[in-house]
């Protein structure tokens, strides 16, 4: 049961480390990045080829540095320069850009499952009352908790912090009080797809590589996003730790609700309040 | 303003296609479906040629909800599979005479849209793509795990009656008659379509598209209206559903998949969503370009991936918006 | 028929702690043009919106000729002859002028709108798509969305905001001619003090959710409080 718990944990602490980065993105530029999940893909690869190497630790800071130099380059050639056109083209074209990663990663890795390994100073498990559980699990909990801490540390105590949370509020009003929203969306779109690469190296020994492994999971951070609210950094966390709970348990108990019922609860949430989490924003 | 669900039409002046040359069109249109089998000459083109016939169905269902709806869904597949679904199961399992399974599997997913319309019609923009994308995706989360149904992610092979409609079925497996009846079906779609826009319905439905509450402030109810653009989008997409089922002989989750859904979408969208035929023709287009492009098949997603981005970005209206253009500006 | 075309009863709307409406009462004559001012917040557009049916009803009473509409629906407020324009201009830039026009026509048994066109000097751009004509035609193309059928009561929140001062004046004196013509009763927020004194009958102050004061053009400018609250500066 409480193995069950953790497991859950696990999984909502990967959808937190995804959906974060697509509130952060979205609060700023007002755009779903639907090329978040195979930035989340590509992450992974980058870090299982340098991991392969011998360097599992090395993996993980060239993914969460190259995913971070990728945002970047991504806020200045795509959302900036699309900033005043309808969202949804936006949109459309971080699809072209999903289309575009995942062929190239099939092209450069193949189609076929890689496994990932654990770092050795990861391996084992622990016993945690009388049952087995891997270390690994429990680093990545640790992760996206200290994530979560030092993220909302960041928004809420430093100057950078306090204007990200005004732009997220409302961009345009932002910018008028002299604050240069485009460097801001820089940090943050940067910050953003820099922890899909993390998520993608982390989640890398737990799910198995593919090309596709970043779809499944950015459906279900989307699930998170829109039960968190569209915006919010709080209500992701709570939203994620929830759908990985529906997710684990449903999974061992109830396999049909599991994959049906965070579908459901997203329909619930968007038409109970249609504008006041999305629809005022779009 | 935005450029893909309104103000698009607004920078050119569409006198809506008089009502003769319409006629017309559509004439010449269906009788360059029958001499289809001369035209093209292979069974393989034949074959190729009906399932861009497909694409173009589904592709004109999504462009037909962002033309009269100003929605754009990333979940159009979910009407497309079950259109394919039912009529599969059903015909599998003997449930029903094979008409009214047709029927059925036309039906069911327009009723499932028109419900479905009236709760999600009043979410817009990027929410939409979210909610719709999940909605098509909680489809086929079912079908994959459901294996009693049609044995989950294997999907599933059925054959056709002798018989459908009085007419022989096997030829629905047959590339030339399948091509014929898939041009006929679409042409008749969009002739159905062109007439629905020039409608007083269709044209409430452009009002309450362009300006939701100024049309409610002059006396229209929007719930209804919107809720039938769905239901009629579904419809489309379920026709297409069950011919490519029964083309093929065979059902598979993958006809729900959020794939199908976008790129249905991105046909339309390269075609021109602002134009009735726009989303056909860029589903032919995009078909043509892959049959073309056949040696770097497994590069194909990047390659619509690309165009996609390329003429999102320079032509927001696309191919026939494009077309239109040049077409004025040879006049002057 | 009831004297009154349009009667709003101890009308109310608060936002949190604050009164936008403060129990308002407001009744307006059959044909009579009726200006509304009042400062900035003054509670104009609210008043409007709640006489629509734009804003919900809480405590207060709305009636059309006599009628208690108070709990009908925007659409059935308009088959029953009320009609309003919006602050920013509120049209449907894809359609074309001739076709938004008839779009409105049907809702209301297919009435005329070449008259409608006609009067706001609409016929020569009927086929345009309402997104390229020019400013000031849009917001005759907002008002005659409304006039479309004749309604009974028009409900009109700045039509002739953003226009030039001629052709805010050119604006208004349509106005006033058609709602002599067809007797429209008009209940009219202008912030411009000459385009209300030239065409009301009557006007209505309103300060801070009240109403502050009420009487003709001459009455309301001669109103010491009036001016000690909101014509002061300006007059």
């Amino acid at each position: 049961m409480f193995i069950q718990i953790l497991n859950g944990i696990v999984y909502g602490g990967l959808l937190y480390l995804l959906a974060v980065g697509l509130v952060l993105i979205f609060g700023l530029r007002e755009v779903v990045n639907f090329a978040h999940g195979s930035l989340f893909m590509v992450g992974a690869y980058l870090g299982f080829t340098v991991a392969a190497m011998g360097y599992w630790w090395g993996g993980l800071l060239v993914s969460v540095v190259a995913m971070a130099i990728v945002g970047c380059m991504l806020d200045a050639a795509v959302f900036r320069t699309l900033r005043k056109q309808d969202h949804i083209v936006t949109v459309l074209v971080t699809f072209g850009i999903l289309l575009i990663l995942e062929t190239t990663v099939t092209a450069i890795w193949g189609k076929a499952y890689l496994t990932y390994p654990v770092p050795r100073l990861l391996a084992g498990t622990v016993d945690i009352g009388s049952s087995p559980f891997p270390i690994y699990r429990l680093f990545v909990i640790a992760v996206s908790v200290a994530v979560a801490l030092s993220l909302s540390a960041w928004l809420r105590y430093t100057r950078t912090g306090l204007y990200i949370r005004a732009a997220s509020t409302d961009a345009r009003v932002t910018a008028m009080q002299g604050i240069n929203v485009d460097r801001l969306s820089l940090i943050v779109v940067g910050l953003g797809t820099a922890l899909a690469g993390l998520s993608g190296v982390v989640a890398g020994p737990l799910l198995s590589l593919s090309p596709t492994m970043g779809n499944y999971i950015l459906i279900d951070s989307f699930i998170v996003v829109v039960i968190g609210g569209l915006g919010s950094f709080a209500g992701a966390f709570a939203a994620a730790l929830l759908i990985g709970q529906i997710h684990n348990f449903g999974a061992v108990y109830l396999p049909w609700a599991s994959t049906v019922l965070p579908f459901l609860l997203m329909v619930a949430i968007l038409i109970w309040r249609p504008t006041g989490f999305a629809g005022s924003r779009t | 303003m935005s450029t893909i669900a309104h103000g698009a039409a607004a920078t050119v002046r569409r006198k809506p296609l008089a009502g003769a040359a319409l006629f017309v069109t559509t004439a010449v249109a269906l009788a360059v479906g029958v001499a289809l089998p001369w035209l093209v000459p292979t069974k393989i083109a034949m074959s190729l040629l009906a399932q861009a016939m497909f694409d173009a169905l589904l592709a004109t269902s999504v462009g037909f909800l962002i033309l009269q709806n100003g929605r754009v869904s990333f979940g159009q597949a979910a009407f497309f599979g079950l259109g394919g679904y039912s009529v599969g199961v059903l015909i599998a399992r003997h449930w029903v005479a094979p008409e009214v399974a047709v029927l059925i599997a036309i039906i069911l997913p327009t009723l499932v849209a028109f419900l479905l319309g009236l709760v999600i019609a009043r979410i817009t923009g990027v929410a939409h793509a979210m909610l719709t994308l999940a909605v098509g995706q909680a489809f086929y989360e079912v079908v994959f795990r459901w294996r009693e149904l049609a044995k989950g992610d294997d999907g599933m092979s059925f054959n056709l009656p002798r018989h459908l409609f009085g007419l022989s079925a096997s030829g629905l497996q047959d590339p030339a008659v399948m091509m014929v009846l898939a041009w006929t079906i679409l042409v008749l779609v969009l002739f159905a379509l062109a007439l629905f826009a020039r409608s007083r319905i269709g044209q409430i439905a452009a009002a309450i598209r362009d300006n939701e509450e100024r049309a409610r402030f002059l006396g229209y109810s929007t719930m209804l209206p919107r809720a039938l653009v769905y239901a009629i989008a579904a419809f489309i997409a379920a026709i297409a559903g069950v011919l490519s089922a029964c083309y093929n002989g065979y059902i598979a989750p993958q006809m729900f998949h959020w794939s199908v859904s976008g790129f249905a979408l991105i046909m339309a969208i390269i075609g021109g969503a602002k134009f009735i035929i726009g989303p056909a023709i860029g589903a032919v287009v995009l078909f043509y370009i892959k049959d073309y492009a056949g040696q770097f098949a497994e590069y194909w997603p990047a390659i619509v991936g690309i165009i996609l981005v390329v003429v999102t970005l320079t032509m927001p209206r696309g191919v026939v918006g494009l077309a239109a253009t040049l077409w004025k500006m040879r006049g002057r | 028929m009831s004297a009154y075309a349009i009667e709003g009863v101890g009308l109310t709307r608060r936002f949190g702690g604050f009164a936008a409406l403060d129990g308002v009462d407001i009744a307006v004559k059959q044909g009579e043009i009726r200006g509304l001012i009042g400062p900035n917040g003054a509670g104009k557009s609210t008043l409007i919106d709640v006489l629509s049916g734009r804003a919900p009803n809480r405590g207060g009473k709305v009636l059309l000729n006599g009628e208690d509409i108070s709990d009908l629906t925007p659409q059935e407020r308009r088959r029953r002859g009320m009609a309003r324009s919006f602050q920013r201009t509120n049209i449907f830039p894809e359609l074309t002028v001739e076709q938004q026009l008839r779009v409105a026509s049907w809702a209301v048994a297919g009435a005329d709108i070449d008259e409608v066109m006609d009067e706001l000097h609409l016929t020569a751009m009927a086929d345009v798509v309402a997104a390229e004509i020019s400013y000031g035609d849009q917001r005759h193309l907002d008002l005659a969305l409304a006039l479309v059928g004749r309604p009974t009561v028009l409900l009109l929140d700045e039509p002739a905001a953003g226009l030039t001062m001629e052709e805010s004046l050119s604006l208004a004196r349509i106005l006033r001619d058609l709602a002599n013509r067809w007797h429209v009763t008009v209940l009219l927020v202008e912030h411009d003090m000459q385009v209300v004194f030239s065409i009301c009958d009557r006007v209505t102050v309103l300060h801070l959710g009240r109403s502050l004061s009420e009487g003709t053009c001459d009455e309301i400018r001669a109103d010491p409080t009036v001016v000690a609250a909101y014509l002061g500066t300006e007059a």
